[in-house]
């Protein structure tokens, strides 16, 4: 049911060649954006980036810019699925790559934001949870790439 | 000269195998993003304390120093990897229209970091000491940012563009189904 109705959305996406790249362009611009922005919250709460802050003055500082580029990965990433949504519920890393996402995007505004936010974690709770949150930002890239080899 | 070199390169053993191997070639495309999300991330980062956007309770001279090292890292496996998939489909690349101007914006790239290296990126802690961020300091950042966003696109495109199958001697094709392997299609040496 869902699939039928998502096929009129898939012939718009799909009447032009450029929908598609240029949706991708976003998508990879913007996630590259995102996670590297996190990757430096992470460095910070890891012990190298910038020292000379506080974690929650180096989250304070990105976490509108990363908000942003989620916003148009979240955006872009939906336009790429509508176009072949059946072969996109079918793919197995397709279906990794969701569940990788939710469990980032939860971990990142619950766990990573708390522990960024409180200045004084203890630096072996900082350690595992910024290794926790580039574990799950790269299995997110690696599902994604996936898709195309599964 | 070019053409016989990436002939020689895709034919040698190592990236024969890398060719082969049905997780290899995904694996090092995957770490490619990665080191993608790593480098770019910080260069948009510091490229936004440049313009004056983002992080202005830091001071220049700590962004740009200090996610320095990162930066290299993250660049040093993008590029590492970027290699990698160069060389296990050379030849396919050489013709490859997007490949060709990825290639040229990241001469750009190097002209960019050299032509203001001097102004903006040797000495940081002296635009913290001007009165407003300086003109040059803010060129330098909108060109890395637009530079660099577009090399991203043309790598993508890459594998838009169906490779020229009656010049070149060694193609992947997936196959159909799950098993996610990799076919050799036909893979021969070019006769000299």
């Amino acid at each position: 049911m869902l699939l039928i109705q998502t096929n009129a959305i898939a012939d718009a996406l799909n009447s032009s060649e450029w929908v598609f790249p240029i949706a991708e362009c976003f998508h990879i611009t913007a996630f590259a954006w995102s996670i590297g922005l996190i990757a430096a919250v992470d460095y910070r709460l890891l012990g190298f980036g910038i020292q000379h802050s506080k974690p929650s003055e180096v989250l304070r500082a990105t976490a509108p810019w990363t908000l942003l580029g989620l916003a148009v990965v979240l955006l872009s990433g939906p336009l790429l699925f509508l176009s072949d949504a059946r072969m996109y519920l079918h793919n197995p890393s397709f279906v990794f790559k969701m569940y990788a996402l939710a469990l980032a995007i939860i971990f990142n505004y619950t766990i990573h934001r708390k522990i960024a936010q409180s200045d004084t974690a203890s630096p072996g709770v900082r350690v595992v949870v910024a290794v926790v949150s580039l574990a799950l930002w790269i299995s997110v890239v690696f599902g994604g790439l996936f898709i195309a080899f599964a | 000269m070019l053409l016989s070199f990436v002939q020689w390169l895709q034919f040698t053993g190592f990236f024969t195998a890398l060719r082969g191997s049905a997780y290899a070639y995904p694996i090092v495309m995957s770490l490619h993003m990665v080191g993608i999300a790593l480098f770019g991330g910080m260069v948009m980062l510091t490229d936004l304390r440049l313009l004056g956007w983002s992080m202005r309770k830091h001071s220049i001279a700590d962004v740009v120093n200090q996610f320095r090292v990162p930066k290299r890292w993250g660049l040093l496996l993008t590029v590492t990897c970027g290699f990698l998939m160069f060389g296990s489909k050379a030849e396919e690349y050489y013709y490859n229209a997007f490949f060709r101007t990825k290639l040229i914006l990241l001469t750009l790239v190097l002209v960019q970091e050299l032509v203001f290296y001097r102004s903006v990126y040797a000495d940081p802690a002296a635009l913290d000491r001007a009165p407003a961020i300086p003109v040059n300091a803010k060129l330098a950042a909108a060109l890395s940012l637009l530079l660099w966003t577009s090399i991203a696109c043309c790598g993508r495109g890459i594998g838009y563009i169906e490779p020229p199958l009656d010049k070149i001697h060694a193609q992947m094709l997936p196959h159909s189904g799950y098993e996610g392997e990799i076919a050799l299609c036909f893979s021969s040496r070019p006769t000299p």
